[in-house]
């Protein structure tokens, strides 16, 4: 009977993956919008971050809100990244691109070499902004399906415990055989 | 949750780490009779597949150790055992960072090692069911309590206020702690009574 109560409680947990932060951050027009959350997909509420430029010099700070979003109004036009830290030793970095935020922007301090400005077009920022807007859901899916943990994973993974520590034996057993 | 990724720890405790756990697994390696080398493989399929089980606590979630367990059944076993399920869910999963492999190592197999020396300075062959029972939760769960207490401390040697650090972990491990507590005494007290010679003194 006294095996009951931890394997309910077992099959009770649903079977996810292991505690881990992980960030996801798109752009839309010169605002970056992003959302922190453990692996299985509980959102990270309140944890703090910061947002540094290209050359490593601060942009400036980041908290998630009570959904775990987060958003951070971008200044120049250069390589941003976000790093969340957990405070509990959970820590993830994402890297927006100089390429993914808008041209109208002003080149950041040691910028990428940037394409050429295109022809100015009348309403190319909304375009892009309503772009990234409709693919904003699918990036996040395909995000989250290669965080996945399958089970043909879990299965090459403990056929590899099993191999190793197998050599292992093996090894050791022909030393002794021929005593 | 001794999952600490790269780029969290300093230069000195990540050394530390790597140190302790590379004595570890000599040390372990050397008295490993052949004929238990299956038992680790078991016990390591065990603590990496351990990791996957999700509880729902508080804003986070947290998942079972096992290390107390793995700790009582094979003794200083435990630091290879230990090390190969890290690196496969380092390299498969992406938990926990390649380089504080050592620290998160030494995080999880030296409480083990510790909750299954305690046992089995404790218990006896022939002890009543309630006494195997009660021992293995202490194991179980006295060995997340110190990994969560030292998980904080790497964290804190590395510049982390310790305080806070110490509360967060210790706060999303108090789950954990009973629910480990209470399989560890499950699983001991069904190996007292069906394979007495698992928690034997390894010779």
């Amino acid at each position: 009977m006294k095996i009951l109560l931890p394997l309910a409680l077992l099959l009770l947990a649903t079977p996810a993956q292991a505690h881990k932060l992980k960030l996801f951050a798109t752009v839309e027009g010169p605002v970056i919008l992003g959302t922190a959350y453990f692996s299985g997909g509980d959102k990270a509420v309140g944890v703090g971050g910061v947002v540094r430029m290209a050359d490593g010099s601060m942009a400036g700070e980041v908290r998630t809100d009570q959904d775990g979003a987060f958003r951070f109004e971008v200044r120049s036009r250069t390589d941003h990244s976000v790093t969340m830290d957990g405070g509990d030793g959970h820590m993830a970095t994402v890297t927006i691109g100089a390429a993914e935020l808008p041209q109208t922007l002003p080149a950041g301090p040691a910028a990428l070499p940037t394409p050429p400005p295109l022809p100015a077009v009348a309403g190319l920022d909304a375009v892009e902004a309503a772009v990234a807007r409709q693919i904003r859901p699918l990036r996040q899916q395909l995000d989250a399906y290669e965080d996945k943990v399958r089970l043909h994973d879990i299965m090459g993974g403990v056929g590899t415990i099993f191999g190793i520590f197998g050599i292992a034996a093996w090894v050791s057993a022909r030393r002794r055989s021929p005593s | 949750m001794a999952h600490i990724p790269d780029g969290v720890l300093s230069n000195p405790v990540l050394m530390a780490g790597a140190v302790v756990s590379v004595a570890g697994v000599a040390f372990g390696l050397r008295g490993l009779d052949p004929v238990r080398v299956p038992k680790v493989a078991v016990l390591s399929a065990v603590l990496f597949v351990a990791s996957l089980v999700h509880f729902p606590a508080g804003l986070a979630s947290v998942h079972l150790l096992l290390n107390g367990l793995a700790g009582i059944v094979l003794g200083p076993a435990v630091f290879p055992a230990m090390l190969v399920a890290l690196v496969l869910q380092a390299v498969l999963f992406g938990f926990g960072g390649l380089v504080a492999l050592g620290v998160n190592t030494m995080d999880m197999a030296v409480p083990a090692l510790l909750a299954g020396g305690l046992f089995r300075l404790l218990w006896r062959d022939g002890s009543s069911r309630a006494r195997a029972s009660l021992l293995g939760a202490m194991a179980g769960g006295g060995a997340v309590l110190l990994t969560a207490l030292m998980v904080a401390l790497t964290l804190a040697l590395s510049g982390r206020e310790f305080i806070a650090a110490a509360r967060l972990v210790a706060l999303t491990h108090l789950p954990v702690m009973v629910i480990e507590a209470a399989f560890t005494a499950a699983a001991i007290a069904l190996l007292s009574r069906v394979k007495p010679e698992m928690l034997a003194r390894p010779a």
